[in-house]
């Protein structure tokens, strides 16, 4: 009876922490808010509301057509996502080649497709569902691919003793299997579809609400911005709560800790390290050409790669395009860098903080992942309204994108520590920072360079959102004027030179952690 | 069904190393071994030397470096496609989101065989699991999973049954109880049966003949007859043969320096 006692008080407690915690957050907002109310930067909980009031009509309908492209989006990135892994899953000779295809599309700057898909789709629904769908796919891709092969050994003998292959291990085993997986991921891709959408938005539809951030970003509409963004906010949240929700309901089990697998074996040397890029090269060269040639798309905006390399390479004015080119990329790496650098020593830092005080955590990890639901395009005007559009807000918005997921990826990575090993340092009276030391963080190191790589594209996105949304610099700011000018050469180029350098950072990130894995996690590598 | 007669079981000079160069590791020593229809062989040895590669190449799960397996002149993939097959895993491998019905239908569903509830319930019976049959994995005891597993390999009617250590991860009273209860559902059935195991006891109570191997790269360096009359129950005959394997065991074992 106490024990049921007790842990109805502490159920009662683990809800109180988040509503605690939120309304906590609330508080401090609308006091910050008025505390800063001469200088016009924060909007606080009051004000938004009586401008979501006094415009309900209007958000009403810019929300009910984002959410209907971002929904339409993220059914058909899924599907793709679905359909990707499955294939990767039957035809193992391809599963590499596949997963490689599937980064570089990821890579790809929204800020440049965007424009381009908007004029090959011209004025409608269709680059929002578009940007939505490539913004969704790879976050249900990735742990796809992890959860279709997570089943153990044994279950695989199992179908094969009764001599059947690799459809009916997908249909009995890897089905189920992958669930809580798939979940996992749709529940990050839901928030992202939203993104994806906004994107759209802004690169010319009539309505929807990206069209109206931009409108009150640049009228430096303080409470119109806010109320946007916290309606675009409380929609991503409610998306991945309710996917979470769904989730449970289906009870497909806890939703597990995904590392991105390492893309590739790493043990070649020589000339056959080369063939896997070159092959996956090709292979893209060969489906962006057979896809603008297939649509009949017109060479003065569907540039072919042929076009890019006389544009950067053979052209008589190459030199000139490259140096343009290669000066406002080194603008935005510069701002990238140590925003990116600065968003994981954050979330690293905090995720340590939390282990060692659990009863912060529990106020603090519910409000961070219900925050990492929050899209770039929606906290990116904020912060270029409250700290200007110098360097400071660029790292900001990098910072900022980078540090939620790296918080929750630390985080739960810590709490992977084996118990047994827990409980060996414990019989010593270890103190928690031994503890934290000699365990738990080489424990979490795994999660952290899986989060540490796929912050390198999300790094790019959000410096290029910055530039494209408020600062006008760097490669973000090019490809906005070359947009609007129609310099659909450079354009494209943007577009190729920012995935490869996206692809180029991961690789590196990837070898890092190779290096530092051998030494702290061999199990990982063999994975 | 399969109303044929159990085959015989025939390893060719088979053998399995795992890598290359320097990295080569033998698992298995050619062997030529031959199994008799309807009886049932315990195989065991140390730890890691190889038993279950062994059976694994006579189920063909895994591809022999050399050699070959013929089970009553098919080959392992024949037997399998035809359902005559069932193996029996270490760790049950049920399937966590079926029930213990589910799980024991699934065999007839992978084998081809048309759905048989009447028969599935029979067997849920027969291995002491009525009651239980719409619970999944998780509510159940170890004991009880590998009960799930034996009657999912017996739903299908198989003419060869492999059992790599269907007990070794349940406790040695229920080990006991399941040794004593279950093995009855398909001796005299004619079925022919594979055991590995590390339990002496075990592999002399079940069978009618014992091979022991040697450590890895494992080698055949006993070959006993169980000649014993069924049911079996312990006694000083029972104890004569475990003495006998038990010491094939420890002479096959080189003598090595000890460090504790």
């Amino acid at each position: 009876m106490t024990i049921a006692l007790h842990q109805l008080r502490r159920r009662g407690a683990d809800r109180v922490y988040p509503v605690l915690s939120a309304f906590l957050a609330l508080l401090a907002w609308e006091l910050l808010a008025r505390a800063f109310a001469h200088t016009y930067l924060i909007a606080g909980p009051v004000e938004i509301s009586r401008y979501l009031w006094d415009h309900a009509g209007l958000v009403a309908r810019a929300a009910g057509i984002t959410t209907l492209a971002a929904a339409l989006g993220f059914v058909l990135g899924n599907l793709i996502a679905i359909a990707l892994a499955v294939g990767a899953v039957l035809l193992p000779s391809l599963a590499r080649l596949i997963s490689a295809l599937a980064l570089v599309v990821f890579c790809l700057p929204l800020v440049a497709t965007g424009p381009i898909l908007r004029v090959i789709w011209g004025p409608g629904l269709g680059p929002q569902i578009t940007l939505a769908a490539l913004a969704v796919y790879y976050t249900t891709f990735l742990p796809l691919m992890v959860g279709l092969r997570a089943a153990p050994p044994s279950w695989f003998d199992l179908v094969r003793s009764y001599g059947r292959g690799r459809l009916s291990a997908l249909v009995e085993v890897r089905a189920m299997a992958s669930l809580p997986y798939l979940f996992a991921g749709l529940q990050i891709a839901a928030p992202a579809a939203f993104l994806g959408a906004m994107f759209g938005e802004f690169t010319g539809a009539e309505r929807g609400m990206g069209v109206l951030t931009i409108r009150a970003m640049r009228s430096l509409d303080v409470a119109g911005t806010w109320a946007l963004a916290s309606t675009a906010a409380a929609i991503s949240m409610l998306a991945y709560g309710g996917l979470g929700r769904l989730s449970r309901a289906l009870n497909t089990g806890p939703p597990p800790l995904i590392l991105a697998p390492l893309l590739d074996g790493g043990r070649r040397a020589g000339w056959r390290a080369l063939v896997h890029p070159l092959v996956v090269t090709l292979v893209l060269i060969a489906i962006w050409w057979l896809s603008m040639e297939g649509a009949g798309l017109s060479p003065f905006f569907a540039k072919r790669p042929g076009d890019v390399w006389a544009f950067l390479i053979t052209a008589p004015e190459a030199a000139a395009h490259r140096a343009t080119l290669g000066a406002a990329l080194l603008e935005t790496l510069v701002l990238a860098l140590p925003g990116y650098l600065l968003g994981l020593a954050l979330g690293l830092g905090l995720a340590i903080v939390l282990v060692l005080a659990p009863k912060l955590a529990r106020g603090i990890m519910p409000v961070a992942v219900a925050l990492r639901a929050i899209p770039i395009v929606i906290t990116a005007p904020l912060i270029v309204v409250a700290l200007g559009r110098g360097a400071t807000g660029t790292v900001t918005i990098v910072a900022l994108m980078i540090f939620f997921p790296s918080l929750v990826a630390c985080y739960q990575g810590l709490a992977r520590t084996p118990r047994q090993v827990l409980d060996l340092f414990d019989s010593y009276a270890a103190s928690p920072l031994r503890r934290m030391a000699s365990a738990q963080f080489p424990a979490m190191l795994p999660a952290f360079f899986a989060a540490a790589r796929m912050a390198v594209p999300a790094a790019i996105l959000a410096a290029t959102t910055a530039e494209w949304l408020a600062t006008g610099r760097g490669i973000g700011g090019l490809m906005a004027l070359t947009a609007s000018t129609s310099g659909y050469g450079m354009l494209w180029s943007a577009v190729v030179v920012l995935a490869a350098v996206a692809v180029t950072g991961y690789v590196i990130v990837a070898q890092i952690e190779r290096a530092v894995l051998r030494i702290y996690g061999a199990e990982q590598l063999t994975r | 069904m399969q109303a044929d007669a159990p085959p015989s079981i025939q390893c060719h000079d088979l053998s399995r190393s795992f890598g290359e160069g320097a990295a080569r590791l033998d698992a298995l020593e050619p062997v030529n071994l031959q199994f008799a229809a309807g009886e049932t062989t315990a195989i065991v040895g140390p730890s890691g030397c190889g038993k279950s590669t062994l059976l694994r190449l006579i189920a063909g799960l895994d591809t022999p470096s050399t050699g070959s397996v013929r089970i009553g002149g098919e080959t392992p993939l024949q037997m399998r496609k035809r359902a005559a097959l069932s193996v029996a895993f270490q760790d049950a491998a049920l399937l966590p989101w079926r029930t213990v019905r589910g799980n024991i239908a699934l065999a007839r569903k992978l084998a081809r065989l048309p759905p048989d509830p009447a028969g599935v319930d029979r067997l849920i019976a027969l291995v002491g699991l009525a009651g239980f049959q719409d619970r999944r994995p998780a509510d159940l005891s170890g004991g009880m999973r590998q009960r799930t597993a034996i009657a999912r390999c017996l739903i299908s009617d198989p003419r060869v049954l492999l059992l790599d250590e269907p007990f070794g991860a349940v406790d040695e009273l229920t080990r006991a109880r399941l040794n004593h209860e279950l093995p009855a559902l398909w001796q005299g059935r004619g079925v022919t049966t594979l055991l590995v195991t590390h339990s002496v006891s075990e592999a002399v109570m079940l069978s009618d003949r014992v091979i022991v191997l040697s450590p890895r790269p494992a080698r055949v360096v006993a070959d006993i007859a169980i000649d014993l009359a069924r049911p079996r129950a312990p006694g000083d005959a029972a104890d004569a043969l475990i003495a006998k394997v038990t010491s094939a065991l420890a002479q096959s074992a080189p003598t090595r320096p000890h460090f504790v």
